[in-house]
């Protein structure tokens, strides 16, 4: 178990006749994914588009994007894992027990129509959400999706990918992997990175009352983060780059006002696929952009002594500690 | 301004072999003519050498970024950089961080490596990655054995068409070369299927045959007058018995110039993982007899690895086989990519056939100018284990040392322990530095004499080679000293170069309604804007170069 088993979105748009929404509502969330990529799409592969193609929804309520669905499966809330292990074993031949199956919501016969549907599919392709990475059972739930998505390559093309979220994350994650070899939850405490969610990750340390500054970009964790969180960031001195007035700019010591991204900035934006898109700004914007106020505050630190004292520590540590 | 004096140096490219000369260094970074002026390192008694080039890697970009976040349980037990007031901090080990890896390359005495494969649509990536790779120069490859809309165009039989598209991909992509992996094999990929062998139409095609895209697109990059020919990863890696399909791939090549990348992987006989047998001596003998032939080894090392490849078909198989983590990643129209981690072993008599074939084809291929060093970082080991394959290579009692330890049912697989031949000092600085770069069409790297690139090495003189070349007194990139004492003085940036073949301008409009048909973003956002290139050097092509 382990991986991911994925494309770009174009090879969805192409070849995908077979799509699964799993806790994820697009129609509001991510409104031209049908359109543009799963759904709507004709090519040389799927000329009539979207009678070319079949759209599964699982979600645990009805949404909108039932409405755009050819199948939608009511999960139980909370069984998503119980849900997907069932089909990993149905896809295997694997005897489940009725009462199993009784957990999810979903009757076996709706069950072993999907698995016969998924492995005649020429090219199936599942798309996640918070609703199952966020809700019980968390990124154990993501693990058995993708390991779902990569063992039913043993019958035909398949692949995962998550829905990421508003603004740069997917772009956060893949510079900080590049840069330090972790997406996030990173602590640069001993001079080189270590990684541990639920030890680093930002709301764990504000929890804790670990930092004793806080610096925040292109998000706001005022809005977002539990109250013990939010009581520390009020704390200590906390800078917010935003263009505009959040949450967390309210309760900052510092806000600076920056010119937004796409569109009075410059800058590369990764898609949900990692694929870096050129941001090209349509308007000029009187504030400067982001990498601008970085770049200058990081000159003005330059000037500062070291933190490490010169020769303390050694070059390269041949095993970490 | 800098003279290194005294030392004993090695410099293939101009016959110098051992002899004790002076060098001396412009304020440009480049070597010159004897000038009295600056520092002076005094190198007596120590080996002098041209900056190592690895004509072979995967180091920056989607592929290896996947590799990392697949791999922390290896971050956390590998070496760690830390940071300093001029220097960032990284991780190395199997998937090294961008900084690490600029550190980790200079450390071992390479300037210069070339990113072997970029898929165009994320070269955007590539190249901002690249840029956080200090102190060494770059290159980058770009993908397209499985471009779909040049195989449209091959279909079609219009072969200038296609070689206008390649070019046109080039100098989108802001890359120096064309890389080809498992062509039409990855395409067939995309419906689950693969191209084991040269001569059947590959899958959603009637005509095109593996065997026509390696013959066209060699043909094409040396129409297209690229400095580095057309650098091909094989059909049917990895599998016992590919030594026809490497054959028959090397026979659809004669008449162009082709670089074989990681042959290793294509050089077994037998027909099942219990047959499986080295087949090195009928692929270096080939080698011997094709003088325009290079190759690269993809010498493999015994420990903990992750594979990543384009051949996204072979990691399936891989990850089935294993059972570890896979990671699968499609790019619309171009290629695909797979990753999977791997561990080798020297009890495994597959692992143990490859160790030896590596070895095999470095020590039989007689002229170090055609097969360079190389693991395909990180598929057969990690870059910064070059040393230890260098030591194999030098001394025939420690290759004999570790074949003790392969199991005793290998005896009749292998021709490695028949063989006696030890690399010399003069054959290292071939396979590590001079042939590579005369291959990459870098004239003013792997080579010593006046007006090249002071990019240079110098070792203290020691028994154990292993030791001698992981641990170099001096590094010198571009005439500063990067490297003094077994510290990183300096971390400068590198430079990155890119090629820009020639094309018919009309090829923009006959591009544009064909990738608005495939891909996924504007096609005016898609070629990489020249300023995302950091310390760009180009080199303008001129069809007929190649010849």
């Amino acid at each position: 178990m382990g991986g991911k088993v994925t494309c770009t979105l174009g090879e969805v748009k192409q070849r995908a006749d077979f799509i699964i929404y799993w806790g994820g509502n697009p129609a509001e969330c991510h409104p031209r994914h049908f359109t543009k990529y799963t759904l709507m799409q004709k090519s040389k592969f799927l000329p009539k588009g979207r009678k070319d193609r079949t759209m599964v929804l699982v979600d645990i309520r009805e949404t909108k994007s039932v409405k755009a669905s050819d199948i939608f499966l009511q999960v139980r809330p909370g069984k998503d894992f119980e849900l997907i292990t069932i089909l990993r074993a149905l896809v295997k031949e694997q005897h489940v027990t009725d009462a199993q199956i009784a957990e999810t919501g979903i009757t076996r016969e709706v069950l072993d129509d999907l698995v016969a549907r998924m492995k005649a599919a020429k090219f199936g392709c599942m798309f996640f959400g918070m609703g199952l990475s966020m809700t019980r059972g968390k990124h154990m739930n993501s693990a058995a999706l993708l390991t779902l998505a990569a063992e039913m390559n043993a019958f035909t093309k398949f692949v995962a990918m998550p829905m990421r979220g508003h603004g740069n994350v997917t772009g956060a994650d893949v510079i900080m992997r590049w840069q330090t070899g972790f997406p996030f939850g990173i602590s640069f405490n001993r001079g080189y990175p270590r990684y541990n969610p639920g030890e680093f990750s930002t709301v764990d340390v504000l929890v804790r009352g670990d930092c004793d500054a806080a610096f925040i970009i292109g998000a706001d964790p005022g809005g977002t983060m539990p109250q013990p969180a939010i009581d520390h960031l009020k704390r200590i001195p906390t800078i917010v780059l935003d263009p505009h007035i959040t949450h967390t700019s309210k309760l900052a010591r510092v806000h600076i006002t920056t010119a937004a991204q796409g569109i009075a900035a410059p800058g590369t934006a990764y898609r949900m696929d990692e694929i870096p898109m050129p941001l090209k700004p349509a308007l000029k914007s009187p504030y400067p952009s982001d990498e601008e106020v970085v770049r200058r505050i990081n000159e003005a630190i330059a000037k500062k002594p070291f933190w490490i004292p010169e020769g303390s520590m050694p070059q390269m540590l041949t095993e970490q500690v | 301004m800098l003279r290194i004096t005294g030392g004993k140096v090695y410099d293939p490219a101009n016959k110098i072999d051992g002899q004790i000369k002076d060098l001396h260094i412009d304020s440009d970074g480049r070597l010159c003519e004897p000038t009295s002026e600056g520092r002076s390192i005094d190198a007596t008694g120590m080996i002098v050498m041209p900056g190592g080039v690895d004509v072979h890697t995967h180091v920056a970009g989607g592929a290896i970024n996947f590799a990392r976040a697949m791999t922390p349980e290896d971050h956390r037990r590998t070496q760690a950089f830390i940071r300093t007031k001029t220097r960032r901090s990284g991780l190395g080990g199997m998937a090294p961080t961008t900084f690490a890896t600029g550190y980790l390359y200079a450390g071992m005495g390479w300037t210069t490596v070339n990113e072997a494969a970029v898929p165009v649509l994320s070269a955007r990536h590539t190249h901002e990655e690249l840029a956080d790779i200090p102190i060494v120069d770059k290159s980058t490859l770009t993908l397209m054995a499985n471009n779909e809309i040049m195989l449209d165009q091959m279909e079609a039989g219009e072969y200038e068409r296609a070689r206008d598209v390649v070019a046109w991909y080039i100098w989108a992509a802001k890359s120096y070369g064309v890389k080809a992996v498992n062509p039409g094999g990855v395409a067939a990929w995309k419906w689950g299927g693969d191209a084991r062998q040269l001569s059947s139409p590959i899958e959603g095609y009637d005509k095109i045959t593996p065997g026509t895209i390696v013959t066209q697109l060699a043909r094409i990059c040396d129409d297209l007058g690229l400095p580095h020919p057309m650098h091909l990863h094989c059909n049917d890696l990895g599998a016992p018995g590919n030594i026809k399909t490497t054959l028959d791939t090397l026979k659809h090549l004669e008449g162009s110039r082709a670089h074989i990348a990681h042959s290793q992987y294509h050089a077994y006989g037998g027909d099942g993982w219990e047959s499986i047998c080295s087949a090195t001596a009928q692929l270096a003998e080939y080698f011997n007899t094709h003088p325009n032939i290079t190759t690269d080894a993809g010498a493999v090392l015994f420990g903990d690895t992750v594979t990543i490849t384009a051949d996204g078909p072979w990691q399936h198989l891989l990850y089935k086989l294993t059972g570890r983590k896979w990671g699968n990643l499609d790019v619309e129209n171009e290629t695909g990519c797979g990753i999977v981690p791997y561990t080798y072993r020297p009890s495994n008599l597959v692992n143990a056939v490859q160790w030896a074939c590596g070895l095999e084809l470095l020590l039989l291929i007689q002229n170090p100018w055609q097969v360079f060093l190389s693991t395909d970082h990180p598929n057969g080991g990690c870059f910064w284990r070059y040393p230890e394959i260098i030591k194999l290579l030098m001394s025939r009692d420690f290759r004999e040392e570790c074949i003790k330890k392969l199991p005793s049912n290998i005896k009749n697989k292998i021709v490695l322990p028949e063989i006696d031949r030890e690399y010399t000092l003069s054959d290292v600085a071939t396979s590590m530095s001079a042939g590579p770069a005369r291959a990459l069409g870098l004239k003013q790297k792997g080579n010593l004499g006046v007006g090249c690139d002071a990019d240079i090495v110098i070792y203290e003189q020691e028994d154990d080679p292993g030791e001698m070349f992981a641990h170099p007194r001096y590094v010198i990139k571009g005439g500063e000293v990067i490297i003094e004492d077994g510290e990183i003085r300096e971390a400068p940036d590198g430079r990155e170069y890119i090629a820009r073949p020639f094309y018919d301008p009309a090829t923009n409009d006959f591009m544009r309604p064909l990738f608005e048909d495939c891909y996924t973003m504007a096609f005016d956002n898609y070629p990489v804007e020249m300023e995302r290139v950091h310390g760009a050097s180009i080199h303008e092509c001129k069809p007929g170069d190649a010849s």
